[in-house]
């Protein structure tokens, strides 16, 4: 039984039985549940539900329904870059430049309001348009030169969180056109609720990414790459134009971000975005988006997200202390990943260790 | 199949639901024990739940919001705070709790969250006097007192009803450049190593310290000012770099609690403690051995445990209607009467510790 068990978690690391015949299969996503494991979202929608459930009883303001929606002004931000932090996760990659363009981004629009040559809303093209720049300098760096992605993206970490603060002087910018401010501070009065702004943002941005990566060719490219790349490159894959777009889309987001912060805090400053990186990878992983590439979905992050805003939150209207709630965030982390990537896989292959023959043997 | 996962769902579920429980049951504890610290006396109250309902039992709950938590300097206003709150007894409850960081985004949300559970009193020290501005305004018309302390918001856009001033910003800069001019000489070409160049305090010192030069040290030579940030190692780099930089360079000015010790330590390490002398500003605790050593000769400060006393006394007053705009000055416990200026409470002259005077505190 013991070294059944032992078997199963060494099977469990190499999620990569016969690369070849997927790519004859034409690259369906591969996210059979007895092939890869059981997939994470129903686990992570019962750790939502009990965090939801605690909390409205220990707390009346968080069982009020404009409660959670206040929730979506926490993780808006966050979420715009986890999106596209899953997609690039997906294809093996990493990106930790997110916080920095965030910053550089956010200094652009600042400068750019200041310096009175641009309306506002020109101003935040031009933080976005600086953005998506540099995911497109990461791109190409990873790209063409074939630099690792960490490498890649810890030196522009450091490059743009540097050429924001140098640009800037550190100074912040503040007091802009009012009506700017509706993009992180507005919201929408529906029955006698207010629905942030940013709330409708990051949920059409959620929209375009699920089906981006569930029902669009270029979606499945994603998970063929992270699966394998050398096999995609022999499959005649545009990987390297793939991989560019992903990076770009990151920077892309990471500025629609940082214009959601400069309008929430109603501040431009080089040390926006910081840590923000860390933010969007620790929802992707408790997402369920495999550190390895390969495996991840658009709900999943989204359900990263959640859980970790409403502990945040919960935890703020419980007066937990700041630095008692990092303790309790960082736990959540580490025992849902162990549950959905460890315990169940392990659990489920010695359930059904029959079954899965007779599933490889049905495809 | 199916059935398997359904079975393994629901173990999935209860493990999670065990874990929860005992994390949130932790809460209450932590909540209890900051009670009774906080309160003194005060036997613990009840669950967090029928305090968040607002405080229909004439209790004055106070949240204190500092730009920081973990840092000397806070910890001792922390512990005027608390001494003030145990002095005036179970009729007012104090919260402390503000950032790891400090990141005024933070702040923003933690103060949203004290508002949302229906506190008396919000106090805050602002890493940001415009980004603070709209949540104050909010507390406001959510009918919450904001204060602030130590760092002020735009007092027209946050709505603010007093500032409680360590110091005017006058006599801190002028006894900041009387200190170096004393020092290193009238005619000493020196730097200043700031903290956030948004932070207000420190903008309005360097303000009055240039003042003070031009009036009464014409002959002194300002070099350059870093912004760091508040960290300790930054500050040490960048006095690091102005060692190399200009090195017939006669004064260091620190000017956070973390840019003078921080330039103090780069000074001895380089050895050059008799060329260059470090004035600035700091709690005693760090700089005790540095002064017996000879290494500075004084350390320029107000009282910060009489500042989070001073504070807690302002609110008090502000809320039962003693303490209102106009006034003169009101009574502060062992402070006895406080000078007030128009809508700010002002704590007195800075103190200046020297190896005479400085065993007697201990922060």
């Amino acid at each position: 039984m013991g070294d059944n068990g032992d078997g199963a978690l060494f099977c469990d690391q190499q999620p990569e039985p016969t690369p070849g015949s997927r790519s004859r299969k034409g690259l369906r996503p591969p996210l059979s549940p007895a092939r890869r494991g059981v997939s994470p979202e129903p686990v992570l929608v019962g750790v939502l539900a009990l965090v939801w459930v605690l909390f409205s009883i220990k707390s009346p303001v968080f069982r009020t329904p404009q409660n959670y929606l206040d929730i979506a002004t926490l993780i808006a931000e966050p979420g715009l870059v986890a999106l596209a932090m899953t997609l690039i996760i997906i294809t093996g990659g990493i990106d930790l430049s997110v916080g920095s363009i965030v910053a550089l981004s956010a200094v652009t629009l600042g400068l750019a309001w200041q310096s009175q040559l641009f309306s506002i809303w020109s101003a935040v093209a031009a933080g976005v348009l600086v953005g998506v720049l540099s995911g497109t300098l990461n791109g190409g760096l990873i790209v063409f030169f074939r630099i690792p992605p960490l490498i890649v993206t810890l030196a522009t970490m450091a490059i743009f969180r540097g050429m924001a603060m140098g640009t800037s002087h550190g100074l912040a910018v503040s007091q802009y056109d009012p009506a700017f401010y509706t993009l992180g501070q507005g919201c929408y009065s529906i029955a006698g609720l207010k629905v942030p702004f940013q709330a409708v943002v990051l949920a059409g941005a959620a929209v375009v990414s699920f089906v981006f990566l569930s029902r669009t060719r270029w979606g499945r490219y994603l998970y063929a790459i992270g699966m394998n790349e050398t096999a995609s490159r022999y499959a005649a894959l545009p990987v390297d134009r793939v991989k560019l777009c992903v990076y770009a889309l990151s920077g892309l987001m990471s500025g629609l971000a940082s214009a959601v912060f400069v309008s929430r805090v109603a501040t431009a400053k080089a040390d926006a975005g910081l840590y923000m990186e860390l933010d969007a990878i620790t929802a992707c992983v408790l997402g369920g988006v495999s550190i390895y590439g390969g495996r991840g979905s658009i709900p999943g992050t989204l359900l990263g997200l959640l859980i970790v805003g409403s502990l945040r939150r919960g935890l703020d209207l419980s007066r937990v202390v700041a630095s008692t709630q990092s303790i309790y965030i960082g736990a959540v982390l580490i025992l849902a990943v162990f549950a959905h990537q460890v315990l169940v896989p392990a659990l489920q292959n010695r359930a059904l260790r029959p079954s899965l023959r007779r599933g490889d043997a049905e495809s | 199949m199916m059935k398997h996962r359904t079975v393994l769902f629901v173990a999935l579920a209860a493990l999670m639901s065990a874990t929860f429980i005992l994390a949130v049951s932790g809460c209450p504890k932590t909540q209890e024990k900051a009670d009774q610290t906080t309160a003194g006396p005060t036997p613990p109250a009840g669950p967090t739940a029928a305090k968040a309902a607002g405080s229909p039992d004439g209790k004055i709950t106070i949240a204190m919001v500092p730009k920081l938590i973990g840092i000397d300097f806070f910890n001792a206003c922390e512990k005027g705070a608390k001494e003030a709150a145990a002095e005036l007894g179970p009729e007012v409850e104090l919260i402390y709790d503000g950032p790891n960081e400090s990141k005024v985004e933070r702040q923003i949300e933690m103060i949203n969250s004290f508002v949302d559970q229906g506190v008396d009193v919000v106090a805050v020290a602002a890493n940001d006097p415009d980004a603070i501005s709209g949540c104050l305004k909010r507390a406001a018309d959510a009918g919450v007192i904001p204060i602030t302390w130590d760092s002020d918001a735009s007092p027209e856009a946050s709505g603010r009803r007093f500032f409680i001033n360590q110091a005017t910003p006058e006599s801190i800069g002028y006894a900041l450049m009387d200190e170096l001019a004393r020092q290193a000489g009238e005619d000493a070409s020196y730097a200043i190593i700031s903290g956030t160049p948004t932070a207000a305090n420190q903008n309005i010192w360097m303000e009055y310290m240039e003042k003070r030069r031009v009036e009464k040290y014409p002959k002194m030579t300002a070099l350059t000012t870093e912004f760091p940030g508040e960290d300790q190692a930054a500050a040490m780099e960048a006095a690091q770099g102005l060692l190399k930089r200009y090195p017939d360079i006669k004064g260091i000015l620190g000017i956070t609690s973390v840019s003078f010790p921080g330039a103090v330590e780069a000074v001895v390490n380089a050895g050059k403690q008799k060329d260059v002398s470090v004035v600035g500003l700091a709690t005693p605790n760090p700089m005790k051995e540095w002064i017996h050593n000879g290494d500075i000769k004084s350390v320029v400060l107000w009282n910060p445990v009489d500042l989070g006393y001073l504070t807690i006394y302002a609110c008090v007053a502000a809320k039962k209607g003693e303490l209102e705009k106009g006034a003169t000055s009101f009574k502060a416990g062992r402070l006895g009467e406080v000078k007030v200026d128009g809508d700010q409470v002002i704590l007195g002259d800075p103190l200046i510790f020297t190896k005479d005077n400085i065993d007697q505190y201990d922060f």
